[in-house]
């Protein structure tokens, strides 16, 4: 028994020593280290909840709302719900609302939901539906009614590249927004356009609900709660109006084209493809944008809940010329004779030409080193003695063969002033970006010889000859060859002519304002450039009025029954390789001192007369407050 | 002299209840009692969102509750001594359902260790522990502590067999509780040294075979060598753990009120309401009220270990022994893997966590401990 004692003993000893370390081990956690556990205890049971603001609204240059947003009836379901009351809440809605339960049923798994909220399961519901539901509510337990804003384009397609589409956020999007931005999965952010550009103007501040949640992610009690800050307003410098002539007046120039026969084409008989167009209207004074059209456009209504997936294939296939791209910033085109104005001050500022000095045009033109191979005008016209401003009415190629000729040998003999073409070119906006802001802006290209010796070593196939050859500067004098720019790059160059050397970055807003209208600040015009004053502007000026108002312009038909001196442009008819011309026009009124800008431009479309230039006239009509006439391509005139 | 010859015949004449222990038998009472609220807390609202009464863990905990101290009761009056015979009977009625679980039993959480009969669950390997300690305490004191190897090897079957037939189940929490009663009271009826090392060792042996070869499902040796690298998979077996912990950790000194617990009524610790039961008295209590939960158990086990030194023959020894290392270690264990100190293994906390079986045992154990008390001097 003493035996028994001693190990009674020991085994008493043991046990307060476990219960001693007990204590110990439960004085450590909850005393000496508690507040690491609070801190972890937070973290779990503490979530944010993001409630998205009101996007502010875009309005147009005279206060017209654009877009807005309207408040779309959603329903809902809690997901608290035990699981076989909701299989009956979602048999019943499905059989309401007439969709399949499967699809119901994806939408309540649909993980972009924030966990702590109801869950949206039909968008757009019948108010019949609503009040059916409301008046059997113990049929439908947890099922709620909540208001959705949606984003509303108030006029369908029109403006529709300008104003860009909105639609959910997606990981690269996500990725890229700093943290400040509070985005998360599921949120609307702009996509392309006015959309995209003015994003944080327009989002506004998300609001938070801080809540306690229990393991299951159930919402026990609201912590905190900040109300969300709606987006502010955008001012564009579009005018709804003239946007829309615009795009009537394209739409109406295209199907026209198509409806007509190629001249061009002397094989038989086959009309003009014009798949694709694009309208600018530039305030020449200040560099605002007032149009500018895209064709063939979409709808952005159909991206605000979610754009259907055959929307989105149609809209993507080769077969329908991605009607998503905005031609205006992101086409690419040989500008043709619309270029002369480059060439023409090209040759004035390094000496070149004189205003007055005259070339003899005997319809062709050859470099003195390679005298076998000619330049043509168009269909060999000859225009004899021309000077600066009647080459430009009657678009005398021949003229700036010469110009590129010269420069060219400046070139070969280390001149002075020898890339007069290419720095002019730079210096009104072209070979870079406008900075006008808008998503997937191309640069254009201004060929030079250091380009061309480097594109050859890139891809030597396509581009065979690392030499700068006479043929080069010739053919960029006119336009062509691998002279490339965009709509809105010629028609801010043309603007810059116009209002004296000012180069502006063309703008797109005007003001942003917040939800009551006042005005949180300006967005002023921006002048990139003052170039030296042009001495020969007013010559140049009567050489393009002539195009449209001298009975040999090469757009004088389109422009019959203008009064002279409302209109100047000029032609551009650029020949691609395997296609049927670009036409383009661009259009200045009133003629002396151009006001506006307006450029049209239309894939295969012929001749710039022939096209182009009948969609500017309707432009220039409206403008003008002439009565407008609808658009008639016409056959070409000579001169291109 | 006289005086005290008249006191001890006083005594003899006078019912034992007279020497009843009330602290032994008021402690459990006041710990079920606090194991009630605490059940309340870790379940009325997640019942309440089923649409369940949000009472129905408490009300049949309750039950328990009083089927238990009715079993007290019963442990109590009879002579501890009448119980040697019918402990053999018991035991033998408990082998038999150990067996009978294994084929008609309910897995629950991989184990298939309980009867369902209605609305009460039936656990033979809670019964198993009484029942051990009565036979084993009943064969040690017939050879009056003198274990030599054969006596050993039969007092290691009698335990064996209970315990093989739980391993199969598998329940190792039951099994540890088992062994380990069985090896502090073989240690104190007098089991050789060199024969408790080499228990021990066997222990140990079994232990880790369990873990290796396959008994064992793969959950449950994760939530044993968690213990030993918390981090390693925090998103599952080391969750409950560290959830554990930090519902613990959150209760500081005064705890966050009860049923004020952010950690209980979220439900971030699983099993909250039956082994975890002590987070919810660490979380919404605090420090103070663990300590006060301690001290009970402290104290039952203070007064059972009292009992095992003046209880009237060896048999009574060692029965309070057996049930000593059973509340110790269950304690210890349960309490000590809500910390983080102990792997986690499905033991229940006596009296506080929900489970009707441990409960009734519990109480029954502690009957047979006030029993060999009240009648040291008969």
């Amino acid at each position: 028994m003493i035996e028994n004692r001693v190990r009674m003993s020991i085994v008493g000893v043991i046990a307060l020593a476990l219960f001693g370390a007990l204590f110990a081990r439960l004085w450590y956690l909850q005393v000496a280290a508690t507040s690491e556990f609070a801190a972890a205890a937070q973290s779990n049971s503490v979530r944010t909840i993001n409630e998205p603001p009101i996007r502010g609204r875009i309005l147009d240059a005279k206060n017209r709302v654009l877009v807005d947003n309207r408040i779309a009836n959603v329903i809902t379901i809690d997901r608290k719900l035990s699981s076989s009351r909701r299989a009956m809440v979602v048999s019943r809605l499905a059989e309401l609302l007439k969709e399949p339960a499967s699809a119901i049923r994806k939408k309540l798994e649909d993980p972009r939901v924030s966990p702590y909220t109801d869950v949206p399961v039909a968008v757009d519901v019948s108010y019949e539906d609503l009040a059916y539901v409301s008046e059997h509510r113990e049929d439908f337990p947890g099922v709620r009614a909540e208001p959705l804003a949606i984003r509303r384009y108030r006029n369908g397609q029109v403006g529709a590249h300008v104003l860009g589409y909105v639609g959910e956020i997606n990981q690269a999007e996500l990725t890229a927004q700093p943290p400040s931005g509070h985005y998360e999965l599921g949120d609307t952010i702009g996509k392309a356009g006015v959309e995209l550009t003015y994003e944080s103007d327009l989002r506004g501040k998300p609001g938070t609900e801080r809540v306690e949640v229990d393991a299951a992610g159930k919402v026990l009690r609201t912590l905190s709660t900040k109300r969300p800050q709606p987006g502010h307003d955008v001012k564009l410098t579009i005018d709804y109006d003239v946007q829309k002539l615009a795009e009537d007046s394209l739409e109406q120039g295209i199907v026209s084209a198509q409806n007509t026969q190629d001249k061009g084409y002397k094989k038989g008989f086959k009309k003009l493809a014009a798949p694709a167009g694009s309208v600018v209207v530039l305030d020449a004074t200040d560099g605002s944008v007032v149009a500018m059209a895209s064709n063939p456009t979409f709808d952005p209504n159909t991206f605000s809940n979610g754009i259907p997936t055959p929307t989105w294939q149609w809209l993507n296939d080769p077969a329908h010329h991605y009607p998503l791209v905005d031609r205006a910033v992101a086409g690419q085109y040989a500008p043709g004779s619309t270029f002369k104005l480059v060439t023409a001050i090209a040759g004035l500022n390094s000496g070149v030409i004189t205003a007055s000095k005259t070339v003899d045009d005997k319809g062709r033109y050859s470099y003195p080193t390679d005298p076998k191979r000619f330049f043509n005008n168009d269909n060999g016209a000859q225009y004899g003695r021309v000077s600066l401003a009647r080459a430009l009415t009657v678009s005398s190629d021949v003229y700036f063969y010469t110009i590129g000729g010269d420069l060219y040998y400046r070139q070969k003999h280390a001149l002075p002033n020898a890339n007069a073409l290419q720095d002019t070119a730079h210096e009104y906006g072209f070979g870079k970006v406008t900075g006008i802001g808008l998503p997937n802006e191309a640069t254009g290209r201004v060929p030079d010889a250091i380009w061309k010796a480097k594109i050859h070593d890139e891809n030597p196939a396509a581009f065979p000859y690392p030499d700068w050859l006479p043929g080069d500067s010739i053919l960029s004098a006119v336009g062509q060859g691998d002279m490339l720019v965009t709509p809105l790059q010629l028609a801010n160059a043309y603007a810059t002519f116009a209002n004296g050397g000012m180069l502006h970055e063309p703008r797109l807003a005007s003001e942003i304002l917040n939800a009551n209208r006042t005005k949180v600040r300006d967005l002023a015009p921006i002048t990139t450039a003052q170039l030296p004053p042009l001495p020969d502007r007013g010559t140049m000026l009567a050489g393009f009025s002539g195009v449209a108002s001298d009975p040999k312009g090469t757009a004088a038909k389109v422009f019959t029954g203008f009064p002279t001196g409302m209109v100047g442009g000029k032609t551009g008819t650029a020949q691609v390789e395997g296609k049927q011309p670009t036409s383009l026009f661009v259009g200045m009124t009133p003629a002396a001192n151009p006001r506006y800008i307006v450029l049209a431009v239309v894939e295969e479309g012929g001749y710039g007369s022939e096209t182009a230039a009948p969609v500017v006239r309707r432009i220039m009509q409206g403008l003008n407050n002439l009565p407008l006439t609808d658009v008639v391509t016409l056959p070409p005139a000579d001169g291109n | 002299m006289a005086a005290v010859l008249t006191d001890r015949r006083a005594r003899l004449q006078t019912s034992p209840l007279r020497h009843l222990d009330v602290a032994l038998v008021l402690a459990p009472v006041l710990i079920s009692g606090l194991g009630l609220l605490m059940i309340y807390s870790a379940t009325h609202t997640r019942l309440k969102d089923a649409g369940a009464d949000p009472l129905t863990f408490v009300k049949r905990q309750a039950v328990a509750i009083v089927l238990g101290i009715i079993a007290m009761v019963i442990m109590t009056v009879i002579d501890y001594r009448r119980l040697r015979e019918l402990a053999l009977f018991g035991y033998a009625i408990t082998v038999l359902m150990l067996v009978a679980v294994l084929g008609i039993g309910v897995q629950v959480k991989g184990a298939q260790a309980r009867f369902d009969i209605g609305p009460l669950q039936l656990q033979p390997g809670e019964l198993a522990k009484l029942f051990v300690i009565l036979v084993l305490a009943g064969y040690c004191a017939l050879h009056r502590g003198d274990l030599d190897g054969r006596r050993l090897l039969v007092a290691l079957c009698i335990a064996g067999v209970p315990i093989g037939l739980i391993l199969i189940q598998p329940d190792l929490g039951t099994d540890l509780v088992l062994m380990f009663i069985t090896f502090v009271m073989l240690a104190v009826a007098g089991a050789r040294g060199r024969h408790l090392v080499i228990l021990g060792l066997l222990g140990i042996t079994v232990a880790i075979g369990a873990v290796n070869l396959g008994v064992l499902e793969q959950y449950q040796i994760d939530r044993l060598t968690n213990f030993a690298d918390p981090g390693k998979d925090a998103e599952r077996s080391g969750y409950n753990q560290d959830q554990s912990k930090i519902a613990i950790g959150t209760g500081g000194l005064t705890g966050q009120g009860l049923f004020g617990g952010t950690q209980t009524t979220g439900a971030y610790v699983p099993e909250q309401h039956t082994d975890f039961i002590f987070t919810v008295v660490g979380e919404e209590l605090g420090f103070v009220g663990g300590s006060v939960l301690l001290a009970l158990f402290a104290l039952i086990v203070w007064r059972t270990w009292r009992t095992a030194r003046l209880a009237n023959d060896l048999f009574g020894t060692l029965c309070s022994v057996g049930v000593l290392a059973m509340l110790v270690f269950q304690v210890f264990e349960n309490v000590g893997m809500t910390m983080g100190i102990m792997p986690i293994t499905g033991i229940p906390l006596p009296w506080m966590s929900y489970g009707g079986s441990s409960v009734i045992v519990s109480f029954a154990c502690i009957g047979l401990v006030a029993n060999i008390h009240m009648r040291r001097f008969s």
